[in-house]
């Protein structure tokens, strides 16, 4: 009995739309711009787009043949910000199947039939548990990577017709391997990082009669502003900004890919930064850092001990 | 042979309200028990106690194992249909016969599709666009699908329309149903499973107040048409029941010889309904 297997194809059954059509949507809706652009540009329709007043469907012009390196980089610049729509969409996803994932099979009453067939309310939590950290990152990341890999090659077909030919530059570059590994490479710290949220809302879903998205949201935020107030009304001394950032905000954006890097307080990837073409190993380096400092692993204990309460609340919710 | 089911002290209580009252109860195997009570009476409760969905207080035995601690090795023997469960509404059909087979090592796929092919569903169609019936219909040809030793139905053809009742419970006593399989069964519609029965328990109020089997019911309970000369007589027995068919009484006894009651008139055999309604009589007074 491959329980487990049959547990994460029924999760991908009920939620492929979030998980899978989603990030396939907006791949499809950014190869499209980026294609529709590019034919713009070439042809030099309704007088084409301009870099530096030179109009792009006369490329050549202003790309240098020593520049074309320079060139190359700034396409893996929208390697990285392609993936920004797809971590947004998926933290949402995340976020939302959490909530729902152990309320909604209460709400239909389909928690009874689940419970009908031997499978413990472990390997039921877990293998929620393994979607949220593991497979739908992988997929989204799987499908982000193809979809920019789809508007470089469009951009270079482009840039070829328009007289820059760099595919020689992209393809000798080793930043265009490394960086779709390096990008894999910090799925595990994601899976680590976002297990408080992830804990949380899971136990929340267990847990509320109804409306459990309210509640996961609610009671930290509440919490909160309960402590702040009260730390100003009785002039406690402690720091505020920590409780902030190091409890609420790890039980409500740590699902968030690549939160972990403000939280270091670096700040977050500029234009500039991500022009480099070394940026995503950087990012990398920093978040390998974070394995080091006891945050992660405190908030991967907290979430681990909110998951074993999601599995025993499931085990013992009387829906009478 | 051990019970398949064993409690004694059985409780259940939600707040200051007590669904289940210090039940005992003993079910051998090979038995198609019909659970039979009124509305809140807490025949469900109990089911969900010997499920391991419920906490309880007492002793509680199903299979050799107590519910509360063992449940996931219970539900390798045991499944049921609890209290009016449904299928979420993104399931495939083709799926749920999927998961289930791939999840229950019990399950015959065979049997399943077999059963699904007496009915209208599509190996493609999902629950949400299936009528009630239909929803009842997989359910039961995935759950009749797997070979358990104690099969719970709670409740198992609400919605369905009488010709699919009368088959499903043909099929219950005569392919599913062997000497090493235990069936307990609560529905309303009683004069529909009686002959299919081996064994009644009554409950009310949280309380079992009939437990026989069915050759035992058939000896205590006996119904006479009086006619109308003798009815004091036949008042002084203290029928448990008195109705008036034309112009006729007919009583119902509990216990009394046989040979006293066919002096008193013509005989019958009551129903397993008659005997219920008689039974639970002043529950919702």
């Amino acid at each position: 009995m491959n329980t487990f297997k049959w547990l994460l194809k029924r999760e991908f059954w009920e939620h492929k739309g979030g998980f899978f059509w989603a990030p396939i949507v907006i791949g499809a809706i950014i190869v499209s711009i980026t294609a529709v652009s590019l034919v713009f540009a070439v042809t030099g329709l309704r007088g084409g787009m301009e870099i530096n007043g030179v109009p792009v469907s006369n490329l050549a012009q202003i790309v240098a043949p020593d520049q074309k390196a320079k060139f190359a980089s700034l396409l893996f610049s929208m390697y990285k910000g392609l993936l920004v729509p797809f971590t947004v969409t998926l933290a949402a996803c995340i976020f939302f199947f959490c909530a729902g994932a152990l309320y909604d099979e209460r709400k239909d009453r389909s928690v009874l039939f689940w419970k009908s067939l031997p499978v413990s309310d472990s390997a039921t939590v877990l293998s929620k548990v393994a979607i949220a950290i593991g497979i739908a990152p992988l997929i989204a990341l799987v499908i982000g990577t193809i979809t920019a890999i789809l508007a470089e090659l469009l951009t270079m077909i482009a840039a070829a017709i328009a007289g820059v030919n760099i595919f020689g530059e992209v393809l000798s570059d080793p930043n265009t391997y490394l960086v779709p590994l390096q990008m894999l490479a910090m799925l595990p710290i994601y899976a680590l990082w976002a297990l408080p949220t992830i804990g949380w809302v899971l136990m929340i879903s267990s847990w509320a009669r109804a409306k459990p998205f309210l509640w996961a949201i609610g009671v930290p935020l509440m919490a909160g502003f309960l402590v702040s107030w009260a730390g100003k009304m009785f002039r406690i001394e402690g720091d505020l900004g920590w409780f902030w950032q190091n409890i609420i905000g790890r039980m409500l954006t740590s699902v968030v890919p690549g939160s972990w890097l403000i939280q270091q307080g670096h700040s977050l990837p500029t234009e500039e930064t991500l022009r480099a073409s070394s940026a995503v190993g950087e990012m990398l380096a920093q978040s390998l850092q974070l394995l080091a400092a006891p945050n992660i692993w405190i908030g991967a204990i907290a979430g681990s001990a909110m998951i074993y309460a999601a599995i025993r609340l499931r085990r013992w919710r009387d829906e009478g | 042979m051990s019970a398949i089911v064993s409690a004694t002290g059985l409780t259940r209580r939600y707040g200051k309200t007590i669904a289940v009252d210090n039940i005992k109860l003993d079910i051998p195997a090979g038995r198609i028990v019909g659970l039979i009570g009124p509305n809140g009476s807490g025949k469900t409760t109990a089911l969900k106690a010997v499920l391991g969905l419920s906490p309880f207080e007492g002793q509680l035995n199903v299979l050799g194992l107590d519910p509360r601690t063992h449940r996931d090795e219970l539900m390798q023997q045991v499944c049921f249909i609890a209290d009016v469960a449904i299928l979420p509404r993104w399931l495939r059909v083709k799926d749920a016969v999927d998961f289930v087979a791939g999840v229950h090592p019990k399950f015959d796929r065979a049997k399943a599709e077999r059963y699904l092919a007496n009915t209208k569903l599509k190996p493609t169609m999902k629950v949400k666009e299936m009528s009630k019936g239909m929803v009842v219909q997989l359910h039961l040809a995935l759950v009749m699908a797997i070979d358990a030793k104690l099969l719970v139905l709670d409740e198992p053809t609400l919605g369905l329309d009488i010709l699919y009742r009368k088959q499903f419970y043909q099929h219950l006593l005569e392919e599913y149903f062997d000497q090493n399989k235990t069936i307990i069964i609560t529905t309303h519609q009683v004069e529909e499973i009686e002959h299919i029965l081996t064994d009644l328990i009554f409950i009310r109020e949280g309380k079992i107040v009939l437990t026989a089997s069915m050759d035992e019911v058939g000896i205590r309970f006996v119904e006479v048409m009086v006619p109308a000369d003798k009815t004091e007589l036949a008042r002084a027995l203290k029928p448990i029941d008195e109705r008036q068919v034309f112009g006729k009484a007919v009583m119902l006894f509990d216990g009394v010889p046989r040979d006293a009651l066919e002096a008193l008139g013509e005989i019958r055999t009551p129903g397993v309904a008659d005997i219920f309604v008689a039974t639970m009589k002043g529950t919702y007074a």
